[in-house]
């Protein structure tokens, strides 16, 4: 149980995706102008890690190892991915237009967002049981969440206030990245 | 041996993927949500659908 925690609080603070290995970034910046569109993301950014990472970690083991084909690894998991979000869009659509208006609109980003894929990859590469696996695909799309929610709202600040106008827009946003990275180096002694 | 099954395998997934691909295109949008827009505000990658630029190439050409 201490382990779960600790492999939680570690890909939640401090190996987090966008801050320490530099995944995602594209949903970061471009989708973090608003608080409510942070954690819309975020929301189903959570959801497809959890999903894709299950099925891959099953299709890995149940059915690519016994094969001998893990080569086909890789491809595999772009199709299962997309596949996923198409899925999950139908199901969305069908069943819930008030999700599919707050979350549908993020679907297809999340396809290009290579976070899900290094998910489902690292599972494997660092050879996770299930409940580990379980796990870390929680807590690195928390740990995604938490950080596009804390930039979106350090944006909102930031359009309000007096910015020099080489800065406005990306500059400042990527100066901004830069120092919450080097803020949250400061929990490596967590754990 | 494994090739054919490695050949087999991923002709499954595709067509899984494209069969999923032609459902989503199927499936009608909810009523209320036919004009969604994304709030993206673009980063580098102008091949993302998502961007605005593409809408600039679009009306360029």
């Amino acid at each position: 149980m201490t382990d779960l925690f600790t492999l939680a609080i570690s890909a939640i603070l401090i190996n987090n995706i966008i801050l320490s290995k530099f995944f995602g970034m594209c949903p970061f910046l471009g989708v973090s102008r608003k608080t409510s569109s942070a954690i819309g993301m975020g929301a189903a950014v959570l959801f497809v890690i959890v999903g894709a990472s299950c099925i891959t970690y099953g299709l890995h083991y149940l059915v690519l190892v016994p094969l001998g084909i893990e080569y086909m690894q890789l491809i595999t998991f772009i199709l299962v991915i997309a596949s996923f979000v198409q899925l999950t869009e139908i199901i969305i659509k069908k069943f819930s237009p008030v999700l599919y208006k707050s979350l549908g609109i993020y679907l297809p980003l999340i396809t290009t967002n290579c976070a899900v894929l290094f998910v489902a990859k690292d599972n494997i590469t660092q050879g996770f049981n299930i409940s580990e696996m379980l796990t870390y695909s929680f807590s690195v799309p928390l740990g995604f969440m938490l950080v596009l929610y804390i930039f979106s709202a350090i944006r909102e600040r930031l359009d309000s206030s007096k910015v020099p106008a080489s800065w406005v827009g990306n500059p400042i946003a990527l100066v901004v990245a830069g120092l919450m990275a080097i803020a949250f180096t400061g929990f490596a002694g967590l754990v | 041996m494994p090739y054919v099954y490695a050949f087999l395998f991923i002709s499954v997934m595709g067509a899984l993927y494209a069969l999923l691909y032609y459902c989503n295109y199927k499936t009608p949008v909810p009523k209320g949500c036919e004009d969604l827009k994304t709030e993206c505000d673009g980063c580098k990658v102008l091949s993302c659908g998502n961007n605005p630029a593409q809408n600039k190439i679009e009306g360029d050409i």
